[in-house]
């Protein structure tokens, strides 16, 4: 495929007016100077995305020992930096789906906030060396989801859903259902996945500011954090 | 050295032995090769098989096929197998007079009677009458879960059908346990307005009220007729996890039979029976016949249809008149196959009654000359047709270490089992029945419910076991395996196929104990009935126990547990019965082909 520089360009010109103009999320710190005109030359010199959160008097999340549990880790910018997904879901509507479908399989589930990696892969890995029953979700603020089991390999997993734009509600209802099965030792019927090859042309830069606005949130210090009512922080 | 090879075809295995006879006469076997028979046994399509197995085995020995001097096919018997099966009974649910499914997940337990009503209707509700409401999915959880708090402390809300699957969502929210069913797609159709009572069962059990008619009457205060009329649905209802039934003026559960048809055989005499008396009856009838001619079925039945589409399809194939396709030999199995039942509110099944027939044609012969006559010309090595198949594999079983004369075969393949004494002076009687390995896998694809065929042939194959975590897996004997390295998440928590090298994953989401009991008893129908039936047909005298040894050869002996079964079975008459070793190192195949160069030795073409 041909690269077209003045293409990708103009992309992200638009994608930074677009998000400049939404007011919610201001892609400049608080301290920077305004804008003389919009387009990416304004972004010389600035070194943050969003300021950074404090997480300060946080304590790390315990280890699971309750064989029922399963813990969600969600990414740095969850609920905090970002508040939907990149199609807009609101992130406390797919945390409560999650949670829905674990429950309904009779399981219980714990959410923390991930601070060491913005990797969806280690994320879920990690979730599942804290959890219970073995079985961890990782949800990058974007969307994107993996379900992993403590003992495999970080690349390998259980299910992967690495296009976030096509994931709907009923999909993260079907996630936590999956995962708790996978918890109880059931037959697992894998969610069919979608593929829509456009997907990346139309999100590519999309995805890309939000997942530098995660990884930029990051504080590997703190490690993971709970963050059971995430929304009311 | 003079090398030549045995051919046989058979109904699904084509299996080849290459042998050398010095100039001084000595005889030696130097190689064999079994490949999958190309289209149907004794037609010309048969070639490419012959050809590819003949390349195989002589490769093995580093020498082109070219170098061969003669090649021996056998005179296959003009029999081709071939299985149907039709469903004799439909199950219909007439006016929504219940819900009997299992759905994964339903929530709390006992059981409870109340008027159905709508959620949306539930301020139409009277306080003092019990009320089971039905919810569609256009409410969340947490709606359906307020609305009925908000009218608890007002009606009595005593049962809970849903559509969507959140019945224990629903339930952690409610005020006032109660008896959940969820997933019930076709929720509109629920009779509003009817008393109906629902039950389910705690996990692991199933339920008890609603499965028996006294049970239904004690909770809908139904009076001596009506128990009588609702008996179909508690038969329905048995080992059912959550069940709704309902009081509805003409609502039931009716089991239709088809008209299955009856089955004509011409023997000794003409003796009609229909399929709906079971595979016992028809089997005795057939035996009664004495030796069939032909079989048809009453036109325009389901039976009529089956037999007659087995005869056009093996017309074509032999490329004859219809009129020379003869049926000469069924094999009726009673099955039981999972069909939705019609009128089903939440996608309900039912094990419908089903006959699986397997039957064995006969040709005035197959063109097994054109195969040889194409073998000639294609490699310009003499080929010849020799030897009856049976007397053939009784040579070739003759190699396993520890028979004599007189022996006894039992030749088990993928179309039929044919059975085969050969007494010390040489006199061999045969029989050819229908019905083997291939009527073992559609037995295992119905009763199960399996979409592929290839499934079903692999669970006949090989053992199971349940991948219980990414490390262990318990096998269907109970024993439990640990790998070191993690076993690929695919299978996790499936049930999986152990064949050599690889793991083969069951889609269905079946218990493992459940397709244990299955294979087993599909093997036991069709092989030990046949087996005995067959060694019956050619004993002395019809008298089983004066056969001393069977040896079982051809693929279905190579199986890992139909030997074992039919060891059991024949131990008790007294008969020594084992898996034949061709030469001591084949193992049950390549015997017809074994024979083939044996008899070779006795011709004296040499």
């Amino acid at each position: 495929m041909e690269v077209n520089e003045q293409l990708i360009q103009a992309i992200t010109r638009a994608v930074v007016e677009q998000l400049r103009r939404n007011g919610v999320q201001p892609p400049y710190g608080q301290n920077a100077q305004k804008p003389s005109e919009p387009g990416v030359n304004t972004l010389a010199g600035k070194t943050r995305m969003r300021p950074k959160h404090s997480y300060e008097g946080a304590q790390k999340a315990p280890q699971g020992t309750d064989p029922k549990e399963i813990v969600i880790g969600v990414g740095a910018a969850f609920q905090t930096e970002i508040r939907s997904t990149i199609t807009g879901i609101p992130l406390e509507e797919v945390i409560r789906n999650v949670k829905a479908g674990i429950e309904e399989e009779g399981m219980t589930s714990r959410v923390v906030k991930v601070l060491d990696t913005s990797d969806v892969g280690f994320m879920a890995l990690k979730s599942a060396k804290l959890s219970g029953s073995g079985i961890g979700i990782g949800i990058q603020s974007k969307g994107t989801t993996v379900i992993h089991q403590k003992d495999l390999y970080p690349l390998t997993n259980l299910e992967l859903f690495p296009q976030a734009p096509l994931m709907t509600l009923e999909t993260y209802r079907r996630i936590g259902r999956n995962a708790a099965r996978y918890a109880k030792g059931e037959m697992v019927t894998p969610i069919e996945s979608v593929n829509d090859p456009t997907v990346r042309a139309k999100y590519q830069v999309k995805a890309a500011l939000m997942h530098i606005i995660e990884t930029e949130q990051l504080d590997p210090d703190k490690g993971m954090i709970p963050w059971e009512d995430g929304d009311k922080r | 050295m003079k090398l030549i090879a045995g051919v046989d075809i058979g109904n699904s295995t084509t299996e080849v032995c290459i042998g050398g006879v010095t100039d001084s006469g000595e005889f030696r076997f130097l190689s064999s090769a079994s490949r999958m028979t190309t289209g149907t046994k004794g037609t010309l399509p048969n070639v490419l098989g012959v050809k590819a197995a003949l390349e195989e085995a002589m490769d093995r020995i580093q020498r082109p096929v070219s170098d061969l001097s003669l090649v021996r096919l056998n005179e296959a018997a003009p029999v081709i197998g071939d299985t149907a099966m039709e469903t004799i009974t439909e199950t219909i649910i007439t006016e929504s007079s219940m819900i009997g499914h299992n759905p994964s997940t339903p929530a709390g337990a006992g059981e409870a009677v109340g008027e159905l009503l709508f959620i949306g209707n539930l301020w139409k509700g009277k306080p003092g009458v019990p009320y089971i409401v039905a919810a569609e999915n256009r409410f969340s959880y947490e709606e359906i879960a307020s609305r009925l708090n908000q009218y608890i402390p007002e009606l009595d809300i005593c049962g809970l059908i849903l559509q969507a699957d959140e019945a224990v969502l629903v339930e952690n929210r409610l005020n006032r346990p109660m008896p959940i069913v969820d997933e019930v797609r076709h929720i509109g159709k629920v009779p509003e307005g009817k008393l109906a009572a629902i039950e389910v069962a705690l996990p692991g059990t199933t339920i008890r009220m609603l499965s028996n008619p006294y049970g239904i009457a004690t909770l809908l205060k139904l009076d001596a007729e009506e128990t009588r009329a609702v008996t179909p649905i508690a038969k329905s209802l048995v080992g059912k996890r959550s069940a709704v039934v309902i009081k509805t003026p003409h609502g039931n559960v009716k089991e239709n039979v088809l008209p299955a048809g009856e089955i004509v055989l011409h023997g000794e005499q003409t003796l009609q029976v229909n399929i709906d008396a079971g595979a016992d009856e028809i089997m005795d009838t057939l035996a009664r016949a004495g030796e069939i001619r032909d079989i048809d079925g009453q036109r325009d039945t389901n039976v009529g249809n089956m037999l007659n589409r087995i005869k056009t399809s093996m017309a074509d194939v032999a490329q004859v008149g219809g009129d020379e396709i003869r049926i000469t030999d069924i094999l009726a199995v009673d099955t039981l196959a999972p069909v939705e039942i019609s009128g089903s509110l939440a996608g309900e099944t039912c094990m419908e009654k089903a006959v699986g027939i397997a039957a064995m044609v006969k040709t005035q012969q197959l063109p097994m000359q054109q195969i040889a006559a194409r073998l000639e010309r294609d490699y310009h090595i003499h080929a010849v047709v020799a030897g009856v198949e049976a007397v053939m594999a009784s040579l070739g079983a003759l190699t396993t270490p520890g028979t004599t004369l007189p022996l006894a075969i039992l030749d088990m393949g993928g179309g039929s089992t044919d059975a085969a004494v050969l007494e010390a002076d040489g006199t061999v009687r045969t029989t050819h029945q229908a019905g083997a390995g291939e009527l073992v896998s559609m037995l295992i694809q119905t009763e199960l419910g399996l979409e592929s065929r290839v499934t079903a042939e692999q669970i006949k194959k090989y053992p199971m076991g349940k991948v219980e975590s990414l490390f262990h897996m318990r096998l269907e004997n109970g024993a439990m395996q640990f790998f070191e390295e993690s076993i690929d998440p695919r299978y996790f928590g499936h049930v999986v196929l152990l064949s050599p090298g690889e793991m083969l994953k069951v889609e269905e989401d079946i218990p493992m104990e459940r397709i244990l009991e299955v294979r087993r008893d599909a093997k036991r129908k069709v092989f030990v009935r046949n087996a005995l039936r067959a060694l019956r047909t050619v004993a002395p005298d019809h008298d089983i126990r004066r056969i001393p040894n069977v040896v079982l050869v051809g693929g279905s002996a190579e199986d890992f547990e139909i030997p074992e079964m039919l060891m059991e079975a024949l131990s008790e008459y007294r008969i020594v019965c084992g898996r034949g070793n061709i030469r001591g190192k084949e193992g049950p195949r390549n015997a017809v082909a074994t024979g083939l160069l044996l008899s070779y030795l006795g011709t004296g073409e040499r």
